[in-house]
């Protein structure tokens, strides 16, 4: 396939060894001599007025070293609350004592007083004047209010009193829409291309439907933890469980009002991340605040219950989705409303609404978009944040689009795909992207075209795009002695990174995969770098990777330059030496021997170094298919195949990048068929793993992965970031295949077995 | 609200004497009854192989080898574990050498973040060992009570399969 000797290749991971023997250092596998235990109080209810928090019988328990509130934040930065709750599981406070239990025993014995307020979990609930305000009284208009909103001021601003009469239509009109001033909101976003009014009224179908998708939560398998360590100088270290240990760095900086170089952040292995493994506040503040009064280090480590509590989850959100297609497949308009359910903060993805328009060349497209404040933790990103949930609207109507004009879901798909050279909403023109190549390799390897279905057996497909991000990152790489090579650098491996920097590395300066080692330093050591998320780290740190490796060669021809007393034009590095091309007999130098000689020579040792911030991503899709049998009287869906391929740019290492395919789309199918936080009147009620169920081995069969390659023009030999596509399709793959099955559009996740049987009994009614 | 990270909720009582045999060595300890072996092979002993996932038996990641039969050593006292033969990840490789089922996880690339990776690998043991000739569904079946989040588990039956066949290839 290519003429590389390293990357292109299913090697074994770096980090190998210390995975499967138990080695591997974890959060909480850090133990430092005095090391104390922490726990965090936690509210007992969703929301209510907090009237005394009372620690007396807490410190006299024996053992207890600290107990911190928000008094303790100089910042006065929300770490804590005071005088509200605003979910379930909020942190009042945090202990240390000497014992895990003991903790626990004296959290328990920190007494709250709390007025019990009325609750809101529904985004269409809060949205209402009737609902309680969560954070003041912020409202804003819906999508009419805001175009009746725009013209008036269009009129009065145009003109001197001439069109009052207009205008007080206009007003008259607005009262119509009284429903449309919206309560609880934390952001809003707005996009318009086109005329989607006239592109409905030119369509031949046009289908309208709400979509709800649950809140999720990212279920790493190593919950939220962190030591930390304040030493009598100020000085604190932190052992963090997160995907940016700069960013933590700045956050705990910020909020404690420490320096920036008096604080290190030594990340340790990640046990998954997905995204929700960026927070500052959640663990590795209180571990500071805790280790700074007790005098001794501390470790704050969740429990499963605290990660479903306050943890930081995607976002559920309802959204409303209208579509206007000719009678020949070509799709003219797509109107969306979306409610994203922000919880107690703002945020929530609202910006990742605009993928309802996905691959597709859409000529009038109108977007609304708001957070909107319920009773539940904060958010954060998952895989791909936003996208599963949009493009689940997106491709559900696609399919139902498709079957009302009667064409075939793929053929409609590719029909109205984007392609190279067409215009790009953002600006400039499409690149050359494998929409096309990709959804027809899944189409040709899940055998779509020749399908066959039994009774109660339907066949669904989907796609997803995403793009993914860069920062900025330095990499430096040394040759030693013995001809082997280390890597330095700051960024966290998200499963697989370090190897694939390895391998570029490995490539660049023609040595043995084996013989290329890799370290990563810590904040105080270490050249800044990026957060690992949005699949950033094989982009970004690749580009820094080869840079570093380019400027390593550069040093290793000038050495054997010197040493073979010829001009570096005649030479060339490969297989580990440096050859005189224009000897006969050959002649050559070993990089070890060039590293042993550059230590006697003025120019030092080698030494490479890569510094990389930003080039631009192109984007890559994700298409999958899949076929389900439904049992009609039970309900359950059982998923007989599933397929999934994508467009990876060049995968460098391939057995990784699988791994990455198979594990989102069973994380999109889990979604798509099992996954929901459940809230009752006092807050989560399902914050354990029988009540919330991810899957097992026993839920799926085999994920069949197909690599489809397109180069992406800027990424290290043409790979594009490849961990958050594969989630992007699978929810609506799952939800086209049970329609197809079974004859009725679930619009509501998770498809569980008693929402089919309702549909059944109903006859489609209320899905 | 109700589980700490180690104990069933317990309140301090007295320590009893405890002996456990870890991977071959003797540990003559003395924990409080409240203590999970979990905790014991974590904060008493220092084996940190072993992994926390949910506190409630119900993730696989404190997955142990009591006696021949896999469990979760979450959901076992310490105290109830004197005088038993205990294996955990770190007593897998012997001699710099891997166990079969830990090279087949590196072949196959059946971990990611590796953190349900000694729980996995303990788990396969247990079965591996009790009949190595299952198929595919079979070990599906039997591995689901451990969960991974990030290899959608394709790549973790892979490894067990290979495991499994030249385990019962070479016995």
């Amino acid at each position: 396939m290519s003429d590389y000797s390293v990357v292109g290749k299913k090697l074994p991971r770096v980090d190998a060894v210390e995975k499967v023997t138990g080695a591997a250092q974890y959060g909480a596998d850090i133990h430092p001599a005095g090391m104390l235990y922490g726990k965090i109080v936690r509210s007992k209810h969703a929301h209510a007025n907090i009237l005394s928090i009372d620690t007396s019988e807490a410190e006299k328990l024996p053992g207890v070293r600290a107990i911190v509130t928000q008094d303790d934040v100089p910042s006065g930065r929300r770490v804590f609350a005071t005088d509200k709750v605003l979910y379930l599981g909020e942190p009042l406070a945090a202990v240390a004592a000497t014992d895990a239990d003991v903790a626990k025993e004296a959290a328990e014995l920190i007494k709250i007083e709390y007025e019990v307020l009325p609750v809101v979990q529904d985004v269409m609930e809060s949205i209402k004047p009737s609902a309680p305000r969560l954070r003041g009284d912020d409202t804003k208009d819906g999508p009419n209010r805001r175009n009746i909103n725009a013209k008036i001021k269009e009129l009065s601003d145009a003109d001197s009193g001439g069109n009052n009469d207009t205008i007080r239509k206009l007003q008259a009109e607005l009262d119509k829409y009284s429903d449309e001033i919206y309560y609880n909101i934390s952001a809003e976003t707005h996009t318009e291309a086109g005329d989607v009014e006239k592109g409905f009224a030119e369509s031949d179908v046009v289908v309208e439907d709400t979509y709800v998708i649950p809140r999720v939560h990212q279920t790493y398998m190593e919950p939220h933890v962190s030591v930390a360590s304040a030493d009598s100088s100020g000085k604190v270290t932190v052992w963090a469980s997160t995907q940016g240990p700069f960013a933590i760095r700045s956050g705990i900086a910020g909020t404690l009002g420490i320096p920036l170089t008096q604080i290190n952040v030594i990340g340790t292995t990640m046990g998954g991340g997905f995204g929700g493994r960026f927070g500052v506040i959640i663990t590795h503040v209180p571990a500071v605040l805790l280790s700074q009064k007790a005098g001794r280090p501390v470790r704050v480590q969740m429990t499963r219950e605290e990660e479903f509590l306050d943890g930081r989850p995607a976002p559920g959100c309802v959204i409303k989705i209208k579509t206007g297609a000719t009678k020949d497949g070509q799709i003219l308009a797509r109107q969306a409303l979306a409610f994203w359910d922000s919880g107690s903060v703002s945020g929530a993805s609202i910006g990742s609404t605009i993928r309802v328009r996905g691959v597709y060349k859409i000529p009038n497209i109108k977007v609304d978009a708001y957070g909107v404040h319920t009773n539940k933790s904060g958010t954060a990103a998952y895989r791909a944040p936003g996208a599963p949930q949009a493009i689940f609207a997106g491709e559900s109507q696609l399919d139902d689009i498709a079957e009302k004009i009667g064409m075939d879901p793929v053929k409609f798909r590719l029909m109205n795909m984007r392609e190279e050279g067409d215009a790009v909403p953002a600006g400039g023109s499409e690149p050359k992207v494998g929409y096309k190549e990709t959804l027809e390799a899944v189409a040709d390897a899940a055998g779509w075209w020749d399908r066959e279905t039994d009774d109660n057996q339907g066949w669904g497909v989907a796609v997803g795009d995403w793009t993914n991000g860069c920062g900025p990152g330095g990499v430096y790489v040394s040759v030693h002695e013995d001809g082997s090579a280390r890597i330095f650098h700051g960024s966290m491996d998200i499963t697989g990174t370090d190897t694939a920097i390895t391998q570029i590395i490995a490539e660049i300066l023609t040595v043995p995969y084996e013989s290329v080692t890799i370290r990563r330093g810590d904040t105080d050591s270490a050249p800044y770098s990026t957060g690992s998320g949005g699949s950033v780290v094989t982009f970004t740190m690749g580009n820094t990777a080869k840079l570093a490796a380019e400027d390593a060669r550069r040093r290793i021809l000038e050495l054997a330059a010197e040493r073979l007393n010829t001009n570096e034009d005649n030479l060339e590095l490969k297989d580990g030496g440096v050859h005189l091309i224009t000897a006969d007999p050959p002649k050559s130098i070993s990089l070890g021997e060039l590293a042993a000689y550059s230590l006697s020579t003025t120019g030092g040792p080698i030494v490479g170094k890569g510094s990389f911030a930003r080039q631009p991503s192109t984007p890559a899709l994700a298409a999958q298919i899949a076929k389900v049998e439904v049992d009609p009287d039970t309900g359950r869906t059982r998923v007989l195949k599933l397929v999934a391929s994508q467009d990876v740019g060049f995968a460098i290492n391939p057995m990784a990048v699988e791994g990455q395919i198979e594990g989102g789309v069973v994380q999109g199918y889990a979604w798509a068929m099992m996954e929901e936080m459940q809230y009752g009147e006092n807050g989560n009620v399902n914050p354990g793993f029988v009540d919330y169920r991810v899957p097992t081995s026993a839920d799926l069969p085999t994920v069949e992965s197909v690599i489809v390659e397109v180069p992406a023009p800027n990424g290290p030999y043409g790979a594009k970031g490849v961990g958050e596509p594969p989630i992007t399709p699978t929810l609506a793959t799952m939800a086209n295949a049970v329609k197809n099955a079974i004859g009725i559009r679930v619009t509501e996740l998770p498809i569980k077995p008693e929402k089919v049987v309702d549909a059944l009994k109903n006859n489609g009614q209320g899905a | 609200m109700s589980r700490s990270n180690t104990s069933f909720g317990l309140q301090t009582s007295p320590k009893h004497p405890v002996s456990l045999k870890v991977n071959g060595d003797e540990h003559d300890l003395l924990i409080e009854p409240r203590k999970t072996l979990l905790a014991v092979l974590r904060d008493t002993i220092g084996l940190t192989g072993t992994k926390e996932g949910c506190s409630t038996g119900d993730c696989g990641a404190c997955t142990v080898i009591v006696d021949g039969k896999a469990v979760t050593s979450c959901m076992v006292l310490g105290v109830t574990a004197s005088g038993k033969e205990i294996t955990t990840i770190e007593g897998l490789a012997s001699e710099g050498e891997l166990h079969p089922i830990q090279q087949a996880f590196i072949d196959t690339g059946g971990y990611q973040c590796g953190f349900c990776t000694p729980g996995f690998i303990m788990a396969s043991k247990a079965l591996v060992d009790e009949n190595p000739n299952r198929t595919e569904e079979e070990f599906r079946f039997a591995l689901g009570g451990n969960i991974c989040r990030c290899t959608g588990y394709t790549k973790i039956l892979e490894a067990v399969l290979q495991a499994a066949e030249e385990i019962h290839t070479n016995s």
